[in-house]
């Protein structure tokens, strides 16, 4: 079969469903026309993905028109969460928003245009991950922001559009700071390369990346990191992320948290990779742990402080975003892995938490938590799901972020980083507080009185159910091929992918430092 | 003349008509200028081009002329003449002029510093406009930090989009057309996106005043 075709049928599965719709006028198309060109652009997007996915883990690399798209293990390592949770906050949205057209609150045009726009913004996330061409990233980064202004802004209240006009103004500024550093990558590689039209794509780059300007390639890296950074969330670029995630519709904001924030990661990933063979590995850590670091703090107490479901679940999203950085700032083999796990786990749960969200918000018409309360009365399997992923969500075991955190833990031991690591847990301490504080109220609390008993419909429960098993999975065995994918993909943002790690495995070579690190802090102790 | 420092000059003309961009009194003036100074672009990749002899960066001035001379002002005058008559689109700014002046000679300052330090052959004869390329984007910031209408903010961010233009023609002049053409699309949908939402903004919050468009906080 002939990959590069496939990975063209990914990115063009949604355009083509996004253009369908479009077309189709929005007062006389049943609602149900909308959806199934919704569903069927997901499932090609699901299967076409997980298809390119599967390759990629057996050792493909696979380009697609010459060298402008490229799937390596960690473009792959992304696709996974678009091709999982884009389907399920897709399948999550129909009943979502048949409530929301039942409540008034969306119209004919308005239910049109959250189907276009959410088919483009699965395209924009598509093409950031698959993009070799670095300009091309941010046009692509940039892509994400605009497909999902009026995602953000549908229901046309003052707050929505508010949210709408922070986000898109806070994104396109910020954003427009990584082309500048994008720019400057491309014209050092131009200068020093033979072929300069070479000098746009990351692959052609990277092996050219040492003979580049130092001082430049640190000046494009902060550049790039302020402005994709801003895309992640990463504080203090995040002002954006907790108005956007709250006013938008809750499989949106799942999708925003979820995946688009990992998208960004993957793009500054990318430029961390140049600068760290450029520079070494110790300038990009200090950027990514100072941000990092600021992020957790910074958020953890925000999420304490918010009495808003969804402004507390975004500002979750920030402190997890944080703990990606502190995990990148780490580096070595485990804290790799650690940030590159915490982006899969934190995407699965914070879709979770979203769609719950969600759920909640159908159950309660309110974000406000002094008003929430009893949910696992008034709606028992919603309520089981919330308090599961509270708990996933504060790192607790079996779940997924467990894994991650204690990688990172572990990572920053071996690293002897102890003041990061004090100031992080510390933080993840008040994350939890807030969590279970929100567990004893809200999902075990006493239910207002008068309320139905009854849960949201299947279609709302099974995308969550799904999301939860998977979190489940992650955190109980971390399945072969996955793993052996987070290694390659590990080994691509350690520049190893030529080399062989000392033990047979980076997994094996980071307990090894792990264990010399102890050995270390036995020694230093006698 | 046709050699650099023509390039430079023309750099130079770019900051004094985004100054007058970001002071202009109201909205309809604000876009002629812009189209203006995206003239001035124009010339500049056109002298550019000559200079070089880069094929790439004729086109690129050509599209340049279609978008930003004529489409964005065009669409932004046309969401001013959509926009109900009750809202107030010419809102003073939060800075007056001449602190507004002195901001923007410092941002200009602080960029020829840095871009002095800069080693790159590919931009050792335009340094001054580097400088002034990478002083629009925050010559584009303040504009959108100090004004109060959320029209007016937009042209914060059409001038750091050129910018962002004049960098990729300093720095990329040899990138692939299909790249320009990205950027440029990227740049015409942040617009009409930009205005369909003052629109929107207009039209259900019944405001334009970016201190009215603050309930979100914390």
């Amino acid at each position: 079969m002939d990959y590069s075709m496939l990975l063209l049928i990914l990115l063009g599965s949604p355009v083509i469903a996004a253009l369908l719709m479009a077309v189709l006028p929005s007062k006389s198309t049943p609602r149900v026309a909308y959806e199934a060109i919704h569903l069927i652009s997901l499932i090609g997007v699901a299967v076409a993905g997980l298809m390119l996915v599967a390759m990629t883990f057996v050792g493909y690399d696979i380009f697609a028109l010459g060298e402008w798209f490229h799937l390596d293990g960690l473009g792959a390592l992304f696709l996974i969460l678009i091709v999982i949770i884009a389907p399920c906050t897709g399948l999550y949205s129909l009943p979502y928003i048949a409530h929301d057209i039942a409540d008034g609150k969306l119209g004919p045009s308005q239910v049109k245009q959250y189907y276009v726009f959410f088919s483009l913004f699965v395209f924009s996330m598509l093409l950031a991950v698959t993009s070799n061409n670095i300009i091309m990233m941010w046009v692509s980064v940039e892509a994400t922001t605009l497909s999902t202004v009026f995602l953000v802004g549908v229901y046309r209240t003052k707050l929505a559009l508010e949210a709408a006009w922070k986000y898109v103004i806070v994104c396109t500024a910020g954003v427009a700071f990584g082309l500048f550093g994008t720019l400057l990558v491309y014209a050092n590689a131009a200068d020093i390369m033979l072929d300069p039209h070479q000098a746009v794509f990351w692959t052609a780059i990277l092996p050219n990346a040492p003979f580049m300007d130092h001082s430049l390639m640190m000046i494009a890296f902060v550049f790039a990191v302020i402005g994709f950074g801003t895309k992640a969330g990463l504080f203090p670029m995040h002002t954006w992320l907790p108005d956007a995630h709250s006013e938008a519709p809750s499989p949106v904001s799942g999708l925003l948290s979820g995946v688009l924030l990992k998208c960004a990661i993957l793009i500054v990933l990318r430029f961390y990779i140049l600068a760290a063979a450029n520079v070494g590995d110790a300038f990009p850590q200090t950027v990514m742990m100072i941000l990092g670091v600021l992020s957790v703090c910074y958020a953890a107490f925000e999420v304490y402080k918010q009495n808003d479901l969804k402004r507390k679940l975004a500002y979750s999203s920030c402190e997890n975003v944080g703990l990606i950085a502190v995990c990148f700032g780490i580096g070595g083999p485990l804290g790799i892995i650690a940030g590159l796990v915490h982006c899969l786990a934190h995407g699965l749960t914070k879709a979770l938490m979203f769609c719950l969200a969600g759920n909640v918000m159908m159950k309660y018409h309110t974000r406000d938590l002094s008003k929430i309360s009893g949910i696992m009365t008034v709606a028992p399997v919603t309520g089981v799901l919330f308090a599961a992923g509270c708990l996933a969500l504060a790192g607790f075991p079996p779940f997924a972020m467990f894994i991650s955190e204690m990688f990172m833990i572990l990572a920053g031991v071996a690293a002897q980083c102890w003041w990061a690591i004090v100031l992080v847990l510390i933080a993840l301490v008040v994350v939890i507080m807030a969590l279970v504080r929100m567990i004893t109220h809200a999902v075990l609390g006493l239910a207002p009185e008068g309320m139905s008993k009854k849960d949201v419909p299947a279609l709302a429960l099974i995308p969550e159910i799904v999301l939860l098993a998977l979190v489940l999975v992650l955190g109980v065995a971390l399945p072969g091929p996955l793993a052996g994918s987070i290694e390659e993909a590990s080994a691509i943002v350690l520049g190893y992918e030529d080399e062989n790690p000392a033990n047979g495995s980076l997994f094996d070579d980071a307990m090894a430092a792990l264990a010399m690190s102890e050995e270390g802090e036995v020694i230093d102790t006698w | 003349m046709l050699d650099y420092s023509l390039v430079n000059v023309l750099g130079a003309c770019l900051i004094i008509t985004s100054m007058t961009v970001v002071l202009a009194r109201t909205g309809k003036a604000a876009a002629y200028l812009y189209s203006l100074q995206s003239l001035v672009l124009v010339g500049l990749l056109l002298s550019l081009g000559a200079v070089t002899g880069s094929p790439e960066l004729f086109t690129w001035g050509a599209t340049a002329f279609a978008t930003k001379v004529i489409l964005v002002p065009a669409i932004l005058l046309f969401t001013l003449k959509k926009l109900d008559n009750n809202v107030e689109v010419d809102l003073p700014p939060k800075l007056n002029p001449m602190k507004s002046v002195a901001l923007v000679a410092v941002e200009v300052f602080v960029c020829f510093v840095a871009v002095s330090g800069i080693d790159l052959p590919t931009a050792a004869a335009v340094k001054p406009t580097l400088a002034v390329s990478l002083a629009h984007f925050f010559i584009g910031l303040t504009c959108i930090v100090i004004q109060r209408s959320i029209f007016k903010q937009i042209f914060g961010y059409c001038l750091m989009e050129n910018g962002s233009h004049v960098t990729l023609a300093l720095l990329a002049p040899q990138a692939p057309e299909l790249v320009e053409i990205g950027v440029a699309t990227d740049a015409i949908f942040a617009v009409i996106i930009l205005a369909v939402l003052v629109w929107r903004i207009a039209h259900y919050a019944h405001t334009l005043d970016a201190d009215d468009l603050c309930e979100l906080k914390g």
